[in-house]
């Protein structure tokens, strides 16, 4: 068990105030052999430097950047070790300094923290922040192989090769614990695939009944292929800056007011007991009856400590007192149905063991007290792992610029991508946002960042 | 003197826009330095855990997987056995595994609680079907053994 000295628990700062500027993405999808990773993360980078109505010419643009933070999970899906090095050559970057960024499935998220304190710091004032991956270069065994190599390779990764089945086990000993009922765990898949359908991003729109997801065939024990996100090639850029440099951009920039990072052992096995680390809406009195026979560990393999440590430091750092009450929107990490319930427990949605009464509740939904993942998600837009947590904060401050419909409801950007706007279009747009999370999280809840963005 | 190529090719797998297959086949040499005892031990039967040899750590439980310094304070750490027969902290089943996996499927994955480990090791259940607080025991893949977590399994005790 880690003892948490003084040190550990400080609440991060940051010297100066950081922006968030402008976003693009690409579309999303399983195979993209049209576009290779320089043109995907240029195509990306124009959108949010064209399309995003700045007060710079994108020939302005190119001579203020002074540092750029590029994001990609694995270098051997793209079979490229340095692809950062030839992407930023690419994009027109060279001979600026860069770093490139690797927390599994959290890169995304780990890369807007490594951007954000450059400019926190002083060290750089406007700060692209460049995502992707190429997921289709190998067959999905060989995709999901690659995946499981982020797993213990001398311990756990012989195992199955397979990702879905490490979160099954925690999945299953969550339900034994809390007994969540199969419907709702259908719910959140239903609810993401249905936003997608209104994305011209999203790979794997649909609208599903729970039925459809109760009967569709299992991946790993309790998890169903439909509950399962989906394998992506695509990109996402997002540019932050300083606040003057945010001001010469754009007249509204959203406010980056903390982002932070927490980790737990790659091995789930490895997760030793501890006292729960309580969020600024908890008390000791509110796990007095938590633990029982059945339900005697925490975080066990039931809490991902990870969410919970970037979960407490973000919202000390920003604030927060109650999320719900807090936020108006929030994007997760919804890489399977129940890792998301799971989810809302570690950043305080509801107590331990009530995560379902988030989706019950209503709560989560685009009419509900916090309406989540309007992005369609992991599950139901990608999940082109570098890129997912920069799309995240691209879904978000566009939310919360109320840009939504610009780059959603226009019949332009289906038709860029090759489809039609759907007859059935309904506008996601979140009316008046003034504070937005967002979680990227990593294989078992390995690394995780919780990111908050407020109107200045 | 021209320079020949040698005459391999890449399969084109589509011509516009240009996809070719690019062939891989190489072995990477995998060494577990410190954490060899534990695989050796499995030929003999043995499941290996290691403990903590300073006296003022607080984590007394044994670490299985092992290893070699204790995370807590960095002392180094000692080679106990442990306990062969435990209970099932939770399960899944492999149904659709990557494509290394060498086990027919499906396969039950199981973490396994042992009495004084602090740690719930990753296994699979060789037969039965698994349920959780089921009594399980380790069994060893002697005969052809894979050198690999695979030597290790566990059926109901
Ligand atoms: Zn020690």
């Amino acid at each position: 068990m880690i003892k948490f000295g003084p040190g550990n628990l400080r609440i991060p700062r940051f010297e100066k105030p950081v922006y968030v500027v402008a976003g693009g993405l690409t579309d999303y999808r399983k195979r993209y052999p049209e576009k290779n990773s320089s043109q995907l993360c240029t195509e990306a980078l124009r959108m949010a430097v064209e399309e995003n109505d700045l007060k710079v010419s994108p020939e302005e643009f190119r001579r203020m950047v002074n540092w750029v933070v590029y994001s990609q999970f694995a270098d051997h899906f793209g079979d490229q070790l340095l692809a950062a090095s030839k992407i930023h050559d690419y994009i027109g970057f060279d001979p600026l300094g860069n770093i490139e960024v690797k927390t599994g499935g959290a890169t995304g998220g780990s890369s807007v923290l490594a951007a954000a304190q450059a400019v926190a710091s002083g060290y750089a004032t406007c700060v692209p922040v460049v995502g992707w991956e190429r997921m289709d270069e190998v067959p999905t065994k060989v995709g999901n192989a690659y995946i499981a190599s982020a797993a213990c390779k001398d311990f756990e990764s012989e195992l199955g090769w397979m990702y879905a089945a490490y979160y099954a086990l925690m999945a299953q000993r969550y339900q034994h614990e809390n007994k969540v009922p199969r419907e709702t765990l259908a719910k959140i898949a239903c609810k993401n695939y249905e936003h997608a359908c209104y994305s011209p991003y999203s790979q794997n729109p649909g609208h599903y009944t729970v039925e459809q997801v109760l009967e569709n065939d299992m991946v790993a024990d309790p998890l169903s292929f439909l509950e399962c996100c989906v394998m992506s090639v695509g990109a996402a850029v997002l540019i932050l800056a300083d606040e003057e440099t945010a001001y010469r951009m754009t007249d509204n920039p959203m406010k980056l007011t903390a982002i932070c990072g927490g980790t737990h052992t790659l091995r789930t096995a490895d997760r030793r007991n501890m006292p729960i680390l309580l969020l600024p809406n908890e008390t000791e009195d509110t796990y007095k009856d938590y633990f029982t026979e059945e339900r005697s560990e925490w975080p066990g393999f039931s809490s991902f400590l990870a969410a919970r440590m970037a979960a407490y430091l973000a919202y000390n750092m920003a604030g927060v007192a109650d999320p719900i009450e807090d936020f108006d929107l929030l994007e997760t990490h919804d890489a399977f149905t129940i890792s998301d319930v799971q989810t809302y427990e570690d950043i305080g949605l509801r107590p331990y063991g009530r995560g379902r009464e988030f989706i019950d509740s209503g709560d989560a939904y685009m009419d509900g007290r916090l309406p989540t993942n309007p992005s369609g998600g992991l599950i139901g837009t990608m999940h082109a792992v570098g890129a997912t947590g920069i799309f995240q904060l691209v879904e978000v401050l566009w939310q919360m610029q109320n840009k939504w419909d610009h780059f959603h409801a226009e019949p332009e950007r289906w038709a860029r991508y090759g489809k039609t706007k759907p007859e059935d279009f309904r506008s996601l747009q979140v009316p008046n946002v003034k504070r937005a999370c967002a979680i990227s999280h990593a294989g078992t809840g390995s690394h995780v960042t919780c990111s908050i963005m407020e109107k200045p | 003197m021209a320079i020949e190529l040698d005459g391999t090719t890449a399969e084109v797998l589509n011509r516009d826009p240009l996809v070719i297959k690019n062939l891989k086949n190489w072995h990477h040499i995998h060494s577990y330095g410190g954490w060899g005892q534990f695989f050796t031990a499995l030929l003999d039967k043995k499941l290996m855990a290691t403990r903590c040899t300073n006296p003022e750590c607080e984590e007394k439980r044994l670490w299985l997987p092992p290893r070699c310094e204790c995370p807590d304070c960095w002392h180094e750490m000692e080679w106990v056995e442990a306990p062969q027969v435990g209970t099932i902290l939770t399960h899944s089943t492999v149904l659709y595994p990557g494509a290394p996996f060498r086990a027919t499927i499906p396969c039950p994955l199981i973490s396994v609680e042992l009495e004084g480990v602090c740690t719930k090791l990753m296994s699979y259940l060789k037969e039965g079907k698994p349920e959780i607080g089921m009594p399980v025991k380790a069994v060893f893949n002697t005969e052809k053994p894979t050198n690999t977590i695979l030597d290790l399994a566990w059926v109901p005790a």
